[in-house]
């Protein structure tokens, strides 16, 4: 990686380049992570520390790997953008239309730079046009809507702009943001391979623009796409990579990354909710909670990225941060899907399913792609014991990313409560195949297993015995192996089970009813093994409880005594209680 | 439900209903004028012409498919004779002159004009006014009305559509467009150029990324079964034969009505075509007429094709869900068992199988809220069964039988139950107790005690009674159809020591089963009740449209040269008619049936018949494998009448006609064939090759049927019988029995008999077949197998024939009494053995003179040897030869006996060496 400072130029340069040819949200990330980057020491002036105070303490507590405070100097292959000023007359129409652009009227703005020639202008025509089709687009959308839901309506702009582009391309007179709309408009097309070349080719010139990289990324949807991609080392590349790696589910990659990418922006708030996000999918969350406090006491008006903050709120049962939380958004920005989804949240976690399903509506109609709000969705009609309307929540999850395993688990347990459980089985063993690793979904299909209308036990206890491998927190699983293998009488391995389950109690320090199980059944079985001392054992800790089961293991004595001694008959009675 | 549907729009303004309204105007214009046909119209005719082709428009305009411009005006063509130039440039041009929304306006308002108003009593004689209860008035008061409801952006986007409808026409034509782009033609020129580049790379990329999407489907397929890459090749090029017989077809112009149809829906669906988005209605009579077509036509229908289309419409109505069956059956019928399974579960999730799957209505059921799971289970169900899963199949069915009892859902109860029965007659499973295991079924419930038949009895009476109390036509029909099949194999008493009294009332006799099923065919007239409420008479009036242009197109492909069959008699059922499919399949399968009785009972003529009658009336409403198996029958029945030569050219027929279709039938028949005529030439090396085919054909999985296999051990222990190996014929013989007996097959067990007491003959055993010819005989009789009691007790003469000329008297009462039968519906090799055995008969009679009667003899030896040669049956045909030598020999014609004993030496060494016999018909194989 380059030094701050040179990284610190690059950012500054790129962010008026940007904005510039209105890519604002590129222009934003890259800000962003301008001031994420460690002031230096000797510079810093009193507002930044203030600025920069909270970050640094969970900075301390988090990150026990601490990052060689110079990090390896890869080779960029592109150093600081270099501005090319496009000629003074086309200026002043690049300014107009730039204004045009920037009140949102964006066939104006085309229209101003119809006859320039620059790259720049050029740039800002295709785009304006690019974005005029979308708006138009999105607004034929809600006319034609027929009666089957989406209508036909395509950005019109597309082709043009493809001949456009690819002519630019052939003659070689296209700069790199040229190639990123060129990119976007093939994969609006549907020519998936030419685009990612395009991109390609578009990061490697230029990296700066984030848009280019999240576009790039959505077109790796494998590992091999990935790492077959011909990218140029450029520290930009670390964010593409740790963000890909997100998306494909590896998490501790990703995470990886993005350590590493904090040695030098440690004050990146995107960097943070990054990590947040992994730390999220591997159910950490109280690391999670502590990383978005910070966020919020730093950044207290962002809405991005909250609704997993308040998703931790919710399996936490934090009642009254989630509402504070969910104020605070609403305040912000009400109509965000964030917002919605996070209200929707509070009041599931108050048990007012109607409501909460009102606010996952409305944050499904402000983006129908809210993959977790749909499962959400799902779940509080299941709650609401709707199960169709629950099913169709969940399928429309599924439809939107097929590696959604809690839609699937979500889609078997909807079944199963209909009383189909050999339907459901279908569906959970889709969420074990991609999460293989969470005991509770081996759990649910063990259980369904074993229903009453299926008893397949054998195979419920192959689902047991997974669980049983994957850390199963709740302790469900051995239980269940060692009382399914009594009930078809195996004993050796019922035993077996128990013991272990018993150890594992004892080592929790937890009383219950399956303790009292457990002994119970390992009494009578080294009894009937005749190992008498292990049975005693096992009698004498049965006596520490009321109940019947105390009775039962003095007689169980009772009967081990005669059986060792005919003549003695010690008195049970005797001993203490 | 997240997304509920808006009430569906039922009538929505096109650029093509527009043009029919120009049309309307010009048949009916609003100025007064003296004449009795208005302006551009020559004579009343003509003007009646343009009516009649304007009411078939209006009618189709239901449809899905609506015509485009270029093609409406041929259409016109074909109308409007001499008047066709200026109706089609009247057209255009009015349709170039709407350019601004106030143009839609005025030409709306001014329709209203031709309308003729409330008070039409004051209608003057030489106007043309429509009235507006008429067919056309209709119509145009529901165009204006859809006009009128028209927001603005509609009538701006309805303004666009024309425009890019009359651009098509225009481009289609190069003599509008040529004066257009004379002026700028460098420009168009080089922006062409960079089209085509473009168009190069994109069609690359999409070749690649679908040769991708094959690899990587063809990876996870053998992920799944293991299969080797060679397979795949196999199948690969198999698909490619397939596309090409496709082409092939369409050029030779004997297209099906089906090419035809998928033709027009790549172009109806097609994207760059400028889609006009269709009404709810019309894309769901789309639908179910593709299911319909898939279901029928099974595999003719290319899958990537139609799955494609599929997509498309899946994207421009996400919440049309039917699409996601469609695409189910479509996997379903290719074979692709994760696919199908995968678009099955997605169609149920999101339609909760509420949406128009079953037509009966879903008043009660669906209003609960719970949603309809019960059929997705019986569909799954369905599917194990298709990909041969039974035990799957089983469980998922009494999953479904549970919650639809739970649901209190009694159609889809009744629909289950018999689908349980199909899987249990189909499957060959002794016991359901080790399938089902502890569960808790309606099959485990009626008694583990019960043998499988008589569970499946109890069970078809079940589902007979339940639907018969719903009124569900279709499925008492179709459960007539099963309870008959199950009388034609099964009586329904155990049998107690080898056949019942003969006095006892059996079920199997064929009035019987003719009987239910004419219960069954009670349906035709009464369909009407359930009709469905898909399908509109749109479909029928586009068909009508079409047939203008073409002539009537015969859809049976004849047999003429084969069967003598005269398709042409048959042309109304090419007719578009408004019998739903589903109806005539059941029809159909009951002629079937009644082919298949008669068949067991052994009337060759009625069994011809039904399967001729099958085949002419049906073969377009029915599935290709039903199809397929009637045509199996027809040549069967070729084959033991007129011959193998006969039979192999109307094979070689049947197979090009079904040579996309899954030819599992066809196969079986053609092996059968093989291994008969191998059998007869005495060449046994290939016999025994057919028979192992067969066998692999049979191999012991669950899932194939028991007709299978009795039928491959049928055909090896024939073979080795064949080859003298008496000892080992036998003992397959008698594990084939125990087959047939452990599962109840008992008209299978009178045919294994009957073979156990040929191999006693042969062996020279003759009084250890004896019992099992009785034996046999009794089976006969008591299921009414006429013919094969026939043979049965033409075995059992020549049994006794064996025993010695003491025996002949008896043996020839039992001949002459098998005669009449023999005669009237035996096949040649039948005859022929009866002929010998008379006359064999009369031989071994010692108070029988050849002198005095040498005819008695000479007759039915000749009638023998004729039918043998037909057959190419040497063993026999050498018997036969000697006898009348012999005969020859004792009269003392030397020159008869000379010619009797060359064909005998021919035969013989014919028999002796099979190789030498280069057999064109063995190429085939």
């Amino acid at each position: 990686m380059s030094s701050k400072e040179s990284c610190r130029n690059e950012l500054r340069t790129a962010i008026c380049q940007l904005s510039d040819r209105c890519l604002y949200s590129a222009a934003k990330w890259a800000a962003e992570q301008l001031v994420g980057i460690e002031q230096d020491p000797a510079k810093f002036t009193p507002s930044h520390t203030r600025f920069q105070l909270g970050s640094s303490s969970i900075r301390r507590r988090f990150r026990t790997n601490e990052i060689a405070s110079t990090p390896t100097a890869g080779v960029s292959s592109v150093s600081t953008p270099v501005l090319e000023e496009d000629e003074a007359i086309d200026g002043d129409f690049y300014l107009l239309a730039k204004s045009y652009f920037d009140c949102r009227e964006y066939r104006r703005a085309a229209h101003v730079l119809r006859d320039q020639t620059g790259k720049k202008a050029v740039f800002l025509r295709c785009y304006a046009l690019y974005l005029a089709g979308e708006k138009r687009k999105e607004e034929e959308m809600i006319e034609l809507e027929g009666p089957l839901g989406k209508s036909d309506a395509v950005n019109h702009e597309l082709v043009y702009l493809e001949r456009e582009l690819s002519m630019l391309c052939k003659n070689g007179t296209v700069d790199p943001f040229g190639l990123y709309l060129y990119g976007l408009v093939l994969n609006k097309k549907g020519s998936e391979n030419i685009a990612r070349t395009v991109l390609v080719e578009s990061v490697n010139s230029y990296p700066w623009n984030w848009n280019a990289w999240t576009e790039l990324q959505s077109l790796c949807t494998t590992i091999d796409i990935l790492n077959s991609l011909n990218l140029n080392y450029h520290w930009m590349k670390d964010f593409f990579l740790a963000n890909a790696y997100q998306e494909l589910r590896m998490h501790n990659e990703s995470l990886g990354k993005y350590e590493y990418l904090q040695g030098t922006f440690s004050f990146s708030n995107y960097i943070q909710a990054q990590i947040a996000k992994a730390q999220y999918s591997l159910r950490e969350f109280e690391q999670v909670e502590v990383i978005f406090e910070e966020l919020l006491r730093n950044d207290p008006y962002r809405v991005e990225d909250m609704d997993m903050y308040s998703n931790v709120l919710y399996a936490k049962e934090c009642f009254s941060t989630l509402s504070y939380l969910a104020h605070r958004v609403f305040l912000t920005d009400k109509y965000r899907p964030e917002s919605c989804f996070i209200i929707g949240n509070y009041y599931s976690l108050k048990g007012q399913h109607e409501k909460s399903v009102v606010y996952f509506r409305r944050a499904l109609k402000l983006n129908k792609n809210y993959l977790s709000a749909w499962t959400l969705m799902g779940h509080e009609y299941v709650e609401m014991k709707n199960t169709p309307a629950a099913v169709d929540a969940y399928r429309r999850a599924v439809d939107i990313n097929p590696c959604d395993y809690r839609a699937w688990y979500g889609l078997g347990q909807a079944y199963e409560m209909m009383g189909m459980p050999y339907y459901a089985l279908h569906y959970f063993r889709k969420s074990v195949f991609l999460q293989p690793n969470d005991s509770r979904l081996w759990i649910a299909m063990g259980q369904c297993y074993e229903t009453d209308q299926l008893q397949m036990l054998e195979d419920a206890i192959k689902c047991y015995k997974r669980a049983a491998n994957c850390n199963d927190t709740e302790a469900i699983a051995l239980h269940q192996i060692a009382k399914l293998s009594k009930d078809l009488k195996r004993s050796e391995e019922a035993a077996f089970y128990y013991k272990k389950d018993l150890e594992r109690m004892e080592a929790e320090e937890r009383e219950g009813p399956n303790l009292v199980e457990a002994l119970l059944f390992l009494a009578t079985y080294y009894k009937s093994q005749k190992r008498f001392e292990e049975a005693e054992i096992y009698c004498t800790r049965l006596l520490d409880y009321t109940g019947p089961e105390k009775e039962t293991a003095k007689s169980l004595l009772r009967g081990m005594r005669k059986a060792q001694s005919g003549f003695s008959s010690i008195d049970i009675e005797h001993l203490p209680p | 439900m997240a997304a509920m549907l808006k009430p569906p729009g039922n009538f929505s303004v096109t650029p093509h209903k527009v043009s029919v309204c120009i049309l309307l105007q010009i048949y009916a214009p609003p100025a007064q004028i003296t004449l009795p046909f208005p302006f551009p119209f020559s004579s009343v005719v003509q003007h009646n012409r343009l009516g009649m082709f304007l009411l078939a428009l209006t009618k189709s305009c239901d449809d899905i498919f609506e015509p485009k411009l270029d093609e409406l005006i041929t259409q016109l063509r074909e109308i409007g004779g001499e008047l066709d130039h200026w109706l089609s440039d009247h057209l255009t041009c009015r349709l170039s002159s709407l350019s601004s929304p106030d143009d839609l306006f005025n030409f709306f308002s001014d329709l209203r004009g031709i309308l003729a108003g409330p008070d039409s009593g004051v209608v003057v004689d030489d106007q043309i006014i429509l009235d507006s209860n008429s067919n056309l008035g209709v119509f145009l008061r529901r165009c204006i009305l859809a006009f009128n409801l028209l927001s603005f952006e509609g009538v701006c986007h309805l303004l666009t559509n024309i425009g890019t409808y009359c651009k098509e026409a225009l481009s289609s034509c190069p003599a509008y467009e040529l004066p257009h782009l004379d002026d700028s033609s460098n420009e168009v020129e080089a922006l062409l150029v960079y089209e085509n580049m473009d168009l190069e790379n994109f069609v690359f990329d999409k070749v690649t990324e679908e040769t991708e999407a094959r690899k990587m489907a063809s990876e996870r397929v053998s992920f799944h079964i293991h299969a080797p890459k060679a397979l795949f090749g196999l199948i690969e090029d198999i698909e490619v034969s397939a596309e090409l017989k496709f082409k092939h077809r369409e050029k030779t112009g004997e297209a099906s009505s089906f090419a035809h149809h998928m033709k027009d829906t790549l172009r109806g669906i097609d994207p760059n075509g400028g889609i006009f988005l269709r009404t709810n209605w019309q894309i769901q009579g789309y639908l179910c007429e593709q299911a319909d077509a898939i279901e029928k036509h099974s595999s003719s229908v290319p899958l990537n094709a139609f799955e494609s289309i599929l997509r498309q419409l899946q994207k421009l109505a996400p919440e049309l869900h039917r699409v996601h069956f469609l695409r189910y059956l479509n996997n379903l019928y290719h074979n692709d068992y994760p696919a199908s399974l995968e678009n099955l579960h997605c169609y149920f999730d999101y339609s909760a199988g509420a949406e128009g799957f079953d037509f009966v209505q879903p008043t009660s059921s669906a209003s609960n809220g719970f949603g309809r799971y019960e059929i997705a289970l019986l569909c799954l169900g369905m599917m194990h069964f298709h990909f041969g899963h039974p035990k799957q199949a089983l469980e998922v069915l009494t999953e479904a039988v549970r919650v639809s009892q739970q649901q209190s859902n009694d159609t889809c109860l009744a629909y289950t139950l018999a689908a349980i029965c199909n899987l249990l007659s189909a499957i060959g499973i002794s016991s359901t107790t080790e399938i089902l295991g502890s569960s808790y079924g309606p099959v485990t419930s009626i008694g583990t005690s019960l043998s499988i038949q008589q569970q499946l009895f109890v069970l078809l009476r079940r589902s007979l009674k339940r639907a018969d109390g719903l009124k569900l036509k279709r499925l008492v029909a179709s459960n007539r159809l099963a309870m008959a099949k199950f009388d034609l194999t099964h009586v329904q008493r155990p049998l107690l020591s080898f056949g019942p009294k003969a006095s006892m009332k059996l079920k199997t006799c064929p009035v019987n089963v003719c009987k239910e099923l004419r219960l069954s065919s009670h349906l035709i007239s009464e369909f009407s009740t359930e009709s469905s409420i898909m399908i509109t008479d749109g479909v029928f009036s586009t068909a009508w449209l079409k047939n203008l242009q073409k002539p009537m197109g015969s859809l049976v492909l004849s047999l003429e040269n084969a069967s003598g069959a005269n398709s042409n008699a048959f042309h109304f059922c090419a007719q578009p008619n408004s019998i739903p499919g589903s109806v005539l399949q059941l029809l159909g399968s009951s002629y079937l049936l009644r082919a298949t009785a008669w068949e067991i009972y052994g009337s060759a003529p009625l069994a011809r018949i039904n399967a001729l009658v099958y085949t002419t009336c049906f073969g377009n409403a029915s599935s290709s494998a039903d199809v397929a198996l009637a045509y199996t029958k027809l040549i069967q029945h070729l084959a033991v009448f007129k011959g193998h030569r006969e039979a192999f050219a109307a094979l070689k027929l049947v197979e090009e006609k079904f040579c996309s279709i899954s030819k599992s039938q066809i196969l079986l028949l053609k092996l059968q064939l093989l291994h008969e005529r191998a059998l007869h030439l005495g060449h046994l090396k290939l016999a025994q090759q057919v028979c192992d085919e067969l066998g692999v054909l049979a191999s012991s999985v669950t899932g194939v049927d028991m007709e299978l296999k009795t039928e491959a051990s049928l055909r090896h222990a024939r073979t080795l019988l064949a080859a003298n190996q008496f000892g080992q014929a036998a003992a397959v013989a008698h594990s084939l029995f125990c087959m047939c007996y452990k599962f109840n097959l008992q008209v299978e067990n009178a045919t294994v008999l009957l073979l156990l007491a040929e191999i006693h003959k042969k062996s020279g055993n003759a009084v250890l077949g004896l019992p099992y010819a009785l034996a046999s005989l009794s089976f006969c009789q008591s299921f009414n197998l006429d013919l094969l009691k026939a043979s049965a007790t033409l075995t059992l003469a020549e049994l006794w024939l064996s025993l010695g000329s003491n025996h002949a008297e008896r043996a020839s009462i039992l001949v002459q009494g098998a005669l009449p039968m023999i005669l009237g519906h035996g096949g040649l090799e039948l005859r022929s053995r009866a002929y010998i055995a008379e006359a064999k008969c009369y031989l071994s009679n010692p108070s029988f003179s050849v002198f005095e009667n040498s005819e008695v003899v000479l007759d039915p030896l000749r009638q023998a040897t004729e039918e043998l040669e037909i057959l190419e049956y040497h063993e026999l045909a050498a018997e036969a030869f000697y006898l009348m030598a012999m005969v020859f020999d004792k009269l003392g014609q030397l020159e008869e006996r000379e010619e009797a004993a060359a064909s005998f030496m021919k035969h013989i060494k014919a028999l002796e060496n099979p190789q030498n016999e280069q057999d064109p018909l063995f190429n085939i194989h």
